[in-house]
């Protein structure tokens, strides 16, 4: 490469990298791409005339000794902190959406263990706490013949709703994933199981909880090679509660969707 | 009448009882003493109950993540080295040049010394993991406790022979030297067994099996075969060899900018070169390998696949493209400035195809950074009219990836053809037919690769897949097994015009050998993030679910800095133990300073080391 001043190689090719790289911004804003990936393909630009640029760098100085040492690890620094700041800059990722799904699926589970019963009596407790603290002041102001029956805190609603079932077992169509290889209403895979949208004129309540506890049990028409390799997993019934197959089970016998051309269950044994 | 709370109550014991009172606060106090009973239990019992432990302030999370990411980058560099070693031992055994027998020996030199490291960070590790996951442990050991036994098997005879590899070098030289070779051979097939082991642990975590029913062995052996396990064996062997390479160039690259006398400079330039040639030779199948490993997640179930290519973890794979873009980069600038200032005078032949070279390269890294679904807003979403740009999504799907990822490989290749045939004259009568040959064979395959490539839109997924990413890699590796024998040949009865010259590489060329290994190191700790997180909230995917409170994935710019701070303590690591072991190496060897540079011969045959080498004293005699 022919050796020129440094400046001089950095203005040439700098100044070529900023205007292909507003070039690309000019074209990305006129194609509605997202702010984002303007940045990016202004650092594309930018990346490729750094490169032009160091091809045709002057030799550096030689550093020797400690100076050579500090130098490398500055040069670490930087590399680490563009990596990072990359890293940070481009759109993050919310930890909080998967810790909320990971509470909703632990809290049954965490409330059976010991931990959780003390959790949970401890919950119960002070709930009792603030209840009575709550019916000291109502005495103190209105008197004991007023007092209102304070429902309990942090019981639960014994009979819930038709439309509730529905809604917890869509729930729990998510948490267990059966998206993954069940279509619904258009959306999922379906290439290892069938599609869902028709399933609750298709097989009865106890027939699909059979299907979900026991895999084998039944076999979608046209799945004999999924069902020979055994695609449905055989776990359901150790990781899941009998309530929320019971809403999963009320939520599939539910989806009589006609017009979708569901398989046919074929019993096995 | 003075109220207390039922806490106050049972905190002051006077409190007032009424018989209505008497039943619900008694029922209070049977409430609070249920859990004291149930943690009344037999110590033993409860220990084993234990799911989780923890260490406060850095959590067990984090330390887990440093000690196992230094154990896998060390181990890495112990069980790549090796391979490489051996084959340089067999180069200099074969071509008789004592100087690749030199090399081989100062690789091993850099082994042994990590060694202990590695097998030290393995134990913390365990230590911790059995401490801080007490009940994932116990579940993998039931499952996997023959394998156990094997991996103990293999590592004492990995030690054995490590030592006697190392320690019978020069004793095993002349005649027993191919003693020592089989010696070598043993070291890296056991070597294999020690990574592909614990490889059947950590692949199981994400892609676990049905476990059949049978004695422990069988158990042991059908969860081992679990879908991700061959092709993570596979991905991790040549990647493990690319890490080993280029922290061998690093380290030679971090020689060389401290180098003082000329002997060390040539030597660590040659040396910058060897390990920067291994690097990028297994570079060049990483992503078929990365590919493959890919495809099996996808068929083993495809949410996963979806999380890490598409879901919250799509944003991770423009990283992953920056860092290899930023390789390939590195890489191939090192063999331009090799041409630029090894061979004097070929700068002006080769600037254009350098040029067009990096166009090439940089063309194929934006496409290869391109996502395949945006992250958008919902009005800039309104505005493209939906998650997928129309421009953008064409470049974004796995045929556009696939083509830019075997171009890149191709422009690499290319690169150290040119370095190769730099400043050389081909004299064979046949050479400008074959010239001519590569030069047909190069273009039809490109416009093969980028055909498939545009092809690859219009046909089912399962074409594409099976055959045309397939057909694009077979290609670009039939480039490479018809040009290296061709271009040896060729480069065999060539004159030379411009002689080598070691030792006179600028001072950003060690810079760019360490460059290269901080982006490996970089690659390996995001895609351990990659593979980890795709796991979500499970420890063994699917059947036992991660229910301590570091479930969740950290986010994109947490996760980068741990890697940065993990790189940098790899790298502390590595410098302390090559220092150490080259503390006797600066008392032995002090040649004079005005001792004549000795001017490298040209045109060393063999192709692996392509390039020629500086001549070692031992070969001048």
């Amino acid at each position: 490469m022919a050796q020129q001043s440094l400046m001089g190689n950095i203005m040439k090719k700098g100044i070529i990298g900023v205007i292909i790289g507003a070039i690309l911004v000019v074209f990305a804003k006129m194609t509605h791409f997202p702010f984002v990936f303007q940045v990016m393909f202004f650092m594309y630009a930018m990346l490729g005339a750094f490169v032009f640029i160091l091809l045709d760098a002057p030799t550096m100085k030689r550093l020797e000794g400690p100076k050579a040492a500090i130098a490398l690890v500055v040069f670490y620094v930087i590399l680490s902190l563009v990596f990072t700041g990359g890293a940070s800059g481009l759109p993050q990722y919310d930890p909080e959406i998967e810790k909320g799904k990971i509470d909703k699926i632990l809290k049954r589970r965490k409330a059976m263990t010991e931990q959780g019963k003390a959790e949970v009596l401890i919950a119960r407790v002070k709930a009792l706490d603030e209840r009575a603290i709550a019916i000291d002041k109502k005495l103190n102001s209105l008197g004991a013949d007023k007092i209102e029956v304070v429902e309990e805190v942090g019981s639960v609603a014994t009979s819930a709703g038709g439309d509730d079932i529905l809604a917890l077992g869509k729930e729990q169509w998510e948490l267990q994933e059966c998206y993954n290889c069940h279509k619904l209403g258009g959306e999922g895979g379906k290439k290892r199981g069938p599609i869902m949208d028709n399933i609750g004129s298709l097989m009865t309540p106890a027939q699909l909880r059979e299907k979900i506890l026991y895999p084998k049990t039944w076999m979608a028409e046209g799945f004999d090679k999924q069902y020979k390799k055994g695609k449905m997993p055989d776990k359901y019934k150790d990781l899941m509660f009998d309530e929320e197959i019971d809403v999963l089970v009320a939520f599939l016998a539910s989806l009589k969707d006609t017009s979708v051309d569901t398989p046919k269950p074929i019993k096995m044994n | 009448m003075k109220h207390y709370s039922p806490l106050q109550m049972i905190r002051n014991s006077t409190f007032p009882i009424s018989g209505v009172s008497l039943l619900k606060w008694g029922g209070m106090l049977v409430l609070l003493l249920f859990p004291i009973l149930a943690w009344a239990q037999d110590a033993a019992t409860q220990a084993m109950s234990v799911e989780y432990r923890d260490i406060p302030g850095i959590g067990s999370r984090n330390i887990i993540w440093i000690v196992a990411q230094q154990h896998l980058l060390l181990a890495g560099f112990v069980l790549g080295v090796p391979i490489f070693a051996w084959i340089c031992e067999i180069v200099g055994w074969k071509t008789n040049e004592p100087r690749y027998d030199k090399l081989a020996k100062e690789f091993t030199k850099l082994l042994t010394s990590a060694y202990a490291t590695t097998a030290l960070f393995g134990g913390i590790l365990l230590f911790l993991l059995i401490g801080l996951y007490p009940k994932l442990m116990a579940y993998l050991t039931d499952i996997f406790f023959p394998s156990f036994i094997a991996y103990c098997i293999l590592f004492i005879l990995e030690t054995a022979t490590l030592y006697m590899y190392w320690y019978g070098w020069d004793a095993m030289q002349g005649r027993k030297k191919a003693l020592h070779i089989f010696l070598g051979l043993l070291l890296n097939l056991f070597a294999l067994g020690i990574m592909i082991v614990p490889n059947a642990w950590a692949t199981f975590q994400a892609s676990p099996v049905v476990i059949a029913d049978g004695t422990a062995i069988e158990r042991a052996w059908s969860a081992m075969q679990n879908p991700t396990w061959w092709p993570v064996n596979i991905h991790r062997l040549i990647a493990n060899v690319v890490l080993g390479g280029f922290i061998c160039g690093a380290y030679a690259g971090v020689r060389y900018l401290l180098a003082v006398t000329k002997e060390e400079k040539e030597h660590y330039d040659w040396m910058g070169y060897v390990g920067n040639f291994i690097g990028v030779f297994g570079m060049l199948p990483l992503p078929f390998a990365g590919y493959w490993l890919m495809r099996e997640i996808y068929q083993y179930n495809q949410q996963m696949g979806i999380t890490l290519m598409g879901g919250f973890l799509a944003w991770l794979f423009i990283l992953q493209a920056m860092l290899i873009g930023v390789l390939f980069l590195g890489a191939n600038y090192y063999f331009w400035l090799g041409i630029a200032h090894r061979i004097p005078g070929s700068e002006g032949q080769y600037k254009k195809p350098i040029m067009a070279m990096l166009i090439v390269l940089l063309a194929c890294l934006a496409v290869w950074m391109t996502p395949h679904s945006l992250v958008a807003s919902l009005a800039e979403a309104q505005k493209m009219g939906g998650t997928h740009h129309p421009l953008l999504g064409v470049f974004g799907v796995m045929s556009a990836k696939m083509t830019v990822s075997n171009l890149m490989v191709l422009v690499t290749f290319m690169s150290f053809i040119m370095y190769w045939r730099a400043g050389k004259v081909e004299t064979a009568g046949w050479a400008k037919a074959a010239k001519g040959l590569m030069g047909v064979l190069l273009v039809i395959a490109s416009v093969a690769v980028i055909g498939l490539g545009i092809w690859g839109y219009f046909v089912p997924a399962i074409i594409r897949i099976n055959y045309f990413s397939v057909a694009q890699v077979l290609i670009v590796l039939f480039i490479m097994i018809t040009f290296t024998p061709l271009t040896a040949l060729l480069m065999k009865s060539a004159k030379t015009t411009t002689e080598m010259v070691w030792g006179q590489m600028p001072v950003r060329a060690g810079y760019s050998l360490v460059l290269n290994a901080v982006m490996v190191i970089l690659l390996m700790s995001l895609m351990g993030y990659a593979r980890s997180s795709s796991r979500v909230h499970w420890h063994i995917y699917g059947v036992m679910r991660d229910t301590s409170e570091y479930a969740y994935s950290p986010a994109l710019g947490y996760a980068a800095a741990f890697m940065s701070l993990n790189t940098f303590v790899f790298c502390l690591l590595a410098a302390f133990i090559f220092w150490v072991a080259t503390l006797g190496d600066k008392a032995k060897s002090q040649p004079p300073k005005d001792e004549p540079v000795k001017v490298p011969p040209m045109g060393s045959s063999t192709p692996a080391m392509a390039g020629g080498a500086p001549t070692s004293e031992e070969t001048r005699k």
